[in-house]
């Protein structure tokens, strides 16, 4: 047990004084090496260093601060990161680059090492006395080489980069296979075809040139030192939190989002302004901060005009409402840069910015993010592309914040870039899946077909005799990963039975899919197209449960009693199912309203005759009979528990078109959609309470936190307007008042308070059970006290991670060893958090490229004459120079302006038609009047206009749609099969012709192979794919999403 | 400056320890020649001095006197120099005394005072250079102590401490450990039964984590004692050796 002591003294400062401080450090003979090539019996676990590489890399303290990106080049194999270096760049670069550090060594796709050169006895050097810390932190990881080679036996040659040219000199002879280079050499001298890194290695290099090259005038205020951070944020005299940045007024104002309840300052119940940008002081969007509030004097109020451009701040500073707390930026504790997509300027605008075109300032792609000063010589080449860039550093002696340019995206405009633009912005890698994973994956083609395992056959239970085993999907869908079964038992009770694809018994923890998987956290949905989770063969076949094929599946069966349907017993666990039906909803709804013609749509039976398919429908009928029955009750007893209907048939239609689903919701929400949902929340919910009892801590539930109520104000208030009272007390009282809520003259209101709910409340997020006290796993949306997802494996990560946990509990009923231990509590919260990230990333690219799809449908029209630009609009907000209205015929939401730029208000004429006129606004809280010479005007909430739809070009930004009103008067549709009810095949119109638009130009430049290709894609990229039950429970999602909530309330 | 990890991914500890690593102990008993029983010990750099006086009579106020026992009197102190910066430390501290209370109740605990009613042990422990873990450097300095004054023992006390850091417990913490303010558990046990002394946690502690703290603790107590035993025994060579000469 004891070990060979040695101990060093350390020198340290803390709090300003010097403090002698003697710290021991203790070395060992034995520290693993990580190498394949391992000839002294390391203790090698995890991941090893390849054998097969040319050299190993052993890169210094200082590449490993500066040139971490190019070392995470996959081409580079074979990284060794000393301890020295990793603390270095832990104690110099801050948290961010030593997290980014960690995780590359963690990610086993890269492979590199950490080897802790300063526990190791012959590698350890002491610092000699006088000798400057990067002279003993260069000649430790020199040494830590030596030793490595020695410890391979000199099997490999390595290669210390370096940029200490002293270092180069002094270690490059002394031994002949181990190179002492500088990373340039490195690059040029290994790597010449690699030419990647040797841009972003210029680029890098000439962002640090400029670093220390700047004028050392100060732009900003200094930020404070960490130590003094924590010690004010601790005595309540700062307030830490994030940064969030107003996205129509980026340039003035941004809020501090006060963190945790633990906050003294209880005055502070809402958020901190923070105005103008020498306060913010180079927080970023994003990042977290610590202010400091201003005196009471000083306050502000945030501005409620609704701005068109930046030009138009004074204005807008008249019009504030009262004050609310202000602070500014004291120092930054946590940046959160990520890469941004950015454009150039102009050619014009480049020559003005004067003496050094070396430097360029680049425009984000979004408006929070300040202009980014890179260094470039591709600037001309560049100039209508969009580009990755990151941010380096932002001194304080700076105006603008350093960055260096990483990759190109594409030509602006071209919907490839834009799409891929969405995907940088929102933080979403989907490159093609790689040899390595598809090697794991079994095989099935004609010539070698899949096949049910032997053994697998014994360990499953076999329910391809016993169960009539069927799907209900919507039509044409391809991933099946849910199935339904229901029989009566001998003792008279009903056995339900819900079969989901598994997943986990061809995803195997820890490979190459699992982790591409668990990377990417769900499947992607664009407006047009879809980013797989999973590879195909797995989504849409070995996994997909099909009919008429051996699936492997598991199960969940729950003996119900005869009358009641309480539950009895419940049984988990794998099995291997044989679907008989694949069931589209339409045919399913029509078989449980006794409609028998449908029979000749189901391929099952269309082809048997006479008494045998007479049988095998009855034996049908009764099945979907008593699932609905089932349904039935479980809903009810759902309902008196106060779930909430917040995707009731109007808001389901409503909350489609925001999101772009719509075009996959069919027309009529039918029974059997509630039968299905109904029939997975229930599966969801019992696999939820089981892997919660046998893993109190460590198991991964979801959760939906009770909404605050002061969220609710504005869907109180504007209820009021209406004459009606919402109570918000309670998940049930609010179901049942929006239910009373109905205008019988005008449905969208009852559709536009239901969305106001939705956006008051947080998101459903997943947890990990030990990260949470128990009172706080309830869901509020739907009133279960546990939930998780078990029931969408095929795409969502969180569900395989709860079938490994579900399977985990199961061995261990039985008394098994885990042969994998479930992970722990702190591990399953970060990936708790990793998943909800990037769920969050999955629906804002979804939005933002439906938003993209709508500018491009209405760009290339005409906006004076085109028909299809003028449409109906509701009022369903007022702000104090316009309205926020919402167009129900193509699911936009957007502000209409009353007040122009030139200060003229609109009056509207005796037939209904607006103009420009000199006039006042007046705001109220339900309504909004222009007076002019010639009358005024009253604006009440829920009216209906006509407004016009036009694009507003932008050159770095987004295109964005711009409303103007026209008329008071609701508008009248020509073609009533455009009426509000029905939006979806608008919707779908929509996306199919925007496509086709794109590819009308591609067709122009490419050859006409690739269109036919494209246009297949056109025809199915819509119906491809997710369930209905998929789609539910994403709309359900959605429903409890705010991600409108900041950019549409400033 | 990122704050320090104490637990790096690999599962070394800020001085290259393994989380059930013990620092490294050197001890010697009978340093002082006019004491009745002496000891000194070095728990890696935290250094504490032991001495015992007794059984003798009770000094002092008669009143103190237990018919059926021998009452304890501890005393814990620390030297001025024994930290980073100079401090003067008077007698009677609140730190201090706490200590000492804590000392009493695990002797009391382990020494066979029945034996010697009417009287009284005084144990005098001094810390001389603080480095995390002073309670238990206390502990295992006055055993030694103890033993060397020949007075009667239910089995050797054995101290450590252990705390909480990424899930995983770390037993015998330095002081870096100590002053990242998780939770610290001190532990003194008598190793052969089992039987726990004194039990002391600062912060809390999710129930859960306990069970496995609280088993750190024991292991580490155990290693603790193979090398108390064998100071002990090479003491009693020593001193044996000297007697035949």
């Amino acid at each position: 047990m004891l070990l060979k002591a040695e101990r060093t003294l350390h020198l340290k400062s803390s709090r300003g004084k010097t403090v002698r401080v003697v710290r021991e450090h203790y070395l060992r003979e034995h520290v693993p090496c990580f190498s394949s090539l391992c000839q002294a019996s390391c203790h090698n676990d995890g991941k090893l260093l390849p054998g097969n590489v040319t050299h190993y890399i052993v890169p210094d303290w200082k590449v490993l601060q500066d040139f971490l990106e190019i070392l995470e080049f996959p081409a580079l194999r074979g990284v060794i990161f000393t301890q020295t270096a990793c603390q270095s760049v832990q104690h110099q670069k801050g948290r961010k680059q030593y997290n980014r550090l960690r995780s590359l060594l963690k990610d086993a796709r890269h492979e590199c090492i950490l080897f802790s050169n300063e526990f190791q006895r012959y590698s350890y050097c002491p610092r000699e006395k006088g000798e400057a810390m990067e002279k003993w932190q260069t000649r430790c990881i020199y040494y830590a080489a030596v030793w490595y080679y020695h410890h391979l036996a000199g099997q490999k040659p390595l290669v210390v980069i370096t940029e200490d040219q002293d270092a180069i000199e002094k270690y490059g002879s002394e031994n002949k296979d181990i190179y002492v280079i500088s990373i340039k050499d490195y690059l040029e001298g290994f790597w010449p075809d690699l030419k990647a890194a040797h841009e972003l290695y210029e680029s890098i290099v000439q962002s640090l040139r400029e670093r220390e090259s700047e004028s050392q005038e100060k732009e900003y205020a200094e930020h404070l030192p960490v130590e003094i951070l924590q010690a004010g944020i601790k005595s309540g005299r700062y307030i830490q939190g994030t940064l969030n940045v107003n996205k129509y007024r980026a340039q003035v104002e941004a809020f501090v989002r006060i963190q945790g309840s633990a906050n003294k300052n209880t005055e502070l119940s809402s958020d901190v302004l923070v105005c103008g940008g020498k306060q913010r002081n180079r927080a970023l969007h994003g990042d977290v901060v610590a202010v400091e509030l201003l005196p009471r004097s000083e306050w502000r109020g945030r501005a409620t005009a609704l701005s068109q451009s930046e030009g138009e701040d004074r204005l807008a500073e008249e019009l504030q409402s009262q004050t609310m707390p202000t602070g500014t930026v004291v120092g930054i504790i946590q940046r959160n840069w990520r890469d941004y997509v950015v454009t150039f300027p102009p050619k014009e605008e480049v020559q003005s910015q004067g003496k050094n075109s070396q430097k360029i300032l680049v425009t984000p792609w979004d408006y929070r993010i300040p202009k980014i000063r890179i260094s470039t010589q591709q600037a001309e080449a560049l100039q209508d592309h969009r580009v990755v860039a990151r941010i380096d550093s932002w001194e304080s002696t700076s105006l603008y914040p350093n960055g260096h340019f990483v990759r190109v995206l594409g030509k602006a405009g071209d919907l490839e870039t834009e799409v891929a633009a969405i995907l940088v912005e929102n933080n979403i890698q989907v490159p093609p899946f790689s040899e390595a994973q598809m090697r794991e994956m079994p095989v099935n083609n004609p010539e070698s077909p899949w096949r049910v395992e032997s053994e697998q056959e014994l360990e499953r239970l076999d329910l391809r005799e016993t169960h009539l085993v069927f799907s209900i999907d919507p039509q044409g869908c391809e991933d099946v990963d849910d199935t339904l079964s229901v029989r009566r038992l001998a003792n008279g009770n009903v056995e339900l039975g819900v079969h989901i694809a598994d997943v986990t018994h061809f995803v195997k923890l820890n490979s190459y899919t699992d982790l591409e998987a668990r990377a990417r956290a769900t499947t992607y949905y664009l407006a047009d197209r879809r980013y797989d989770m999973l590879l195909p063969i797995l989504s849409a076949d070995l996994c997909s449960l099909l009919g008429s094929v051996d699936r492997y599946a598991m199960s969940v069966m729950w003996e119900l009693d005869k009358s009641s349907y309480e539950v009895k017993r419940v049984w988990y666990g794998r099995t291997i199912i044989c679907s008989s039906y694949k069931l589209f909803y339409e045919a399913a709804q029509a078989l449980l309203d006794g409609d028998w013609s449908v029979v000749e749509q189901i391929p099952e039976l269309a082809g048997l005759g006479g008494e045998t398919r007479q049988e095998k429908l009855d034996q049908l009928v009764w099945a979907i009979g008593s699932l609905a029955d089932i349904a039935r009750h479980l809903r009810a007893k759902r309902d008196r528990g106060g779930a909430l209907e917040l995707e009731g048939v109007e808001v389901r239609v409503q909350l489609d078109a925001q999101k772009n689903i719509a075009a996959l919701v069919p027309r009529q929400p039918l029974e059997v959609h509630e039968t299905v949902a109904e029939c997975m929340i229930l599966a969801n919910h019992w696999v939820a309470k089981k892997i919660w009892e046998r893993f109190p801590h460590q198991a991964l539930l979801r959760h939906h936190p009770q909404p605050r109520q002061e969220f609710f104000t504005e869907l109180v208030e504007c209820a009021k307007a209406k004459g009606f009272t919402i109570d918000t007390c309670s998940n049930k009282s609010l179901a049942d008042s929006l239910d009373r809520a109905v205008d019988p003259a005008d449905p969208l209101v009852n559709k536009l308070l239901r969305f106001m709910a939705t956006q008051a409340m947080s998101n459903a997020l997943y947890f990990s059970t030990g990260a949470y006290p128990e009172e706080e796993y309830y869901h509020y949306g739907l009133a279960l006290e546990r939930y998780t997802h078990f029931t969408s494996p095929i795409r969502r990560y969180a569900d395989i991670v709860v079938h490994r946990l579900l399977m985990a509990a199961i061995l261990r009923d039985k008394g098994e060893e885990l042969r994998e231990t479930p992970g722990s509590n702190k591990e399953l919260e970060e990936l708790a958090q990793h998943i909800n990230s990037k769920n969050k990333a999955a629906q804002h690219a979804q939005k933002q490229s439906t938003e993209l799809f709508q500018c491009m449908y209405f760009k290339d029209k005409d906006p004076v004459t085109d028909e299809r630009c003028i449409a109906d609009a509701v009022i369903y907000s007022i702000r104090a120079n316009g309205l926020l209205v919402f167009v129900p015929r193509y699911g936009i939401k957007g502000a209409v302006y009353l007040k122009n730029k030139e200060g003229l208000v609109v009056c509207v004429n005796p037939d209904g038609s607006c103009e420009w006129k000199p006039g006042t606004l007046k705001r109220f809280q339900d309504r909004i009047s222009s007076t002019t010479a010639d009358g005024s005007e009253t604006f009440p909430l829920f009216q209906h206009i006509t407004v016009r739809i036009s694009v507003q070009a932008s050159r770095s930004h987004s295109e964005s749609i711009r409303m103007e009103i026209i008329s008071n008067k609701p508008h009248k549709a020509s073609d009533p099969q455009l009426h509000c009810d029905t939006p979806h095949p608008a919707r779908a119109d929509l996306v199919r012709e925007v496509i086709r638009s794109a590819e009308e130009a591609q067709q122009a430049e490419e050859q006409a192979s690739r269109a036919a290709l494209a246009g297949e894609n056109q025809e199915y990229c819509q119906t491809q794919g997710k369930s209905l039950y998929s789609l539910l429970e994403e709309i359900r999602e959605l429903a409890l999403l705010d991600v409108s909530a900041a950019s549409l309330t400033p | 400056m990122a704050g320090l990890e104490l637990l790096s991914d690999q599962g070394y500890r800020v001085d290259g320890r393994k989380p059930t690593e013990l620092r490294k102990i050197q001890a010697r008993m009978g340093v002082f020649a006019q004491a009745d029983g002496s000891a000194y010990i070095e728990q890696g750099n935290t250094k504490a001095l032991a001495v015992v006086y007794g059984p003798h009579e009770i000094r002092g106020s008669r009143s103190k006197c237990l018919h059926d026992r021998a009452v304890l009197n501890c005393q814990y102190s620390m030297a001025t120099f024994s930290t980073a910066e100079r401090k003067r430390r008077p007698h009677g501290d609140r730190k201090s005394s706490e200590m000492t209370l804590h000392l009493k109740q695990t002797f009391e605990a382990a020494i066979l005072t029945q034996l010697y009613p009417r009287s009284q042990i005084d144990i005098y422990v001094q810390i001389l250079q603080a480095d995390g873990g002073n309670y238990s450097a206390c502990v295992n300095a006055a055993t030694l102590a103890v033993v060397d004054a020949g007075i009667p023992l239910r089995d050797y006390v054995c101290a450590c401490s252990a705390g909480f850091v990424e899930d995983t417990p770390l037993v015998d913490l330095s002081h870096v450990e100590e002053s990242s303010g998780g939770t610290q558990l001190s532990l003194a046990l008598l190793p052969k039964a089992e039987h726990l002394a004194l039990v002391e946690m600062d912060a809390r502690l999710h129930q859960d984590h306990l069970e496995g703290l609280m088993d750190a603790a024991t292991r580490a107590c155990k290693d603790l004692h193979a090398v108390l035993d064998r100071v002990v025994r090479e003491h009693l060579q020593e001193v044996s050796t000297q007697l035949v000469e």
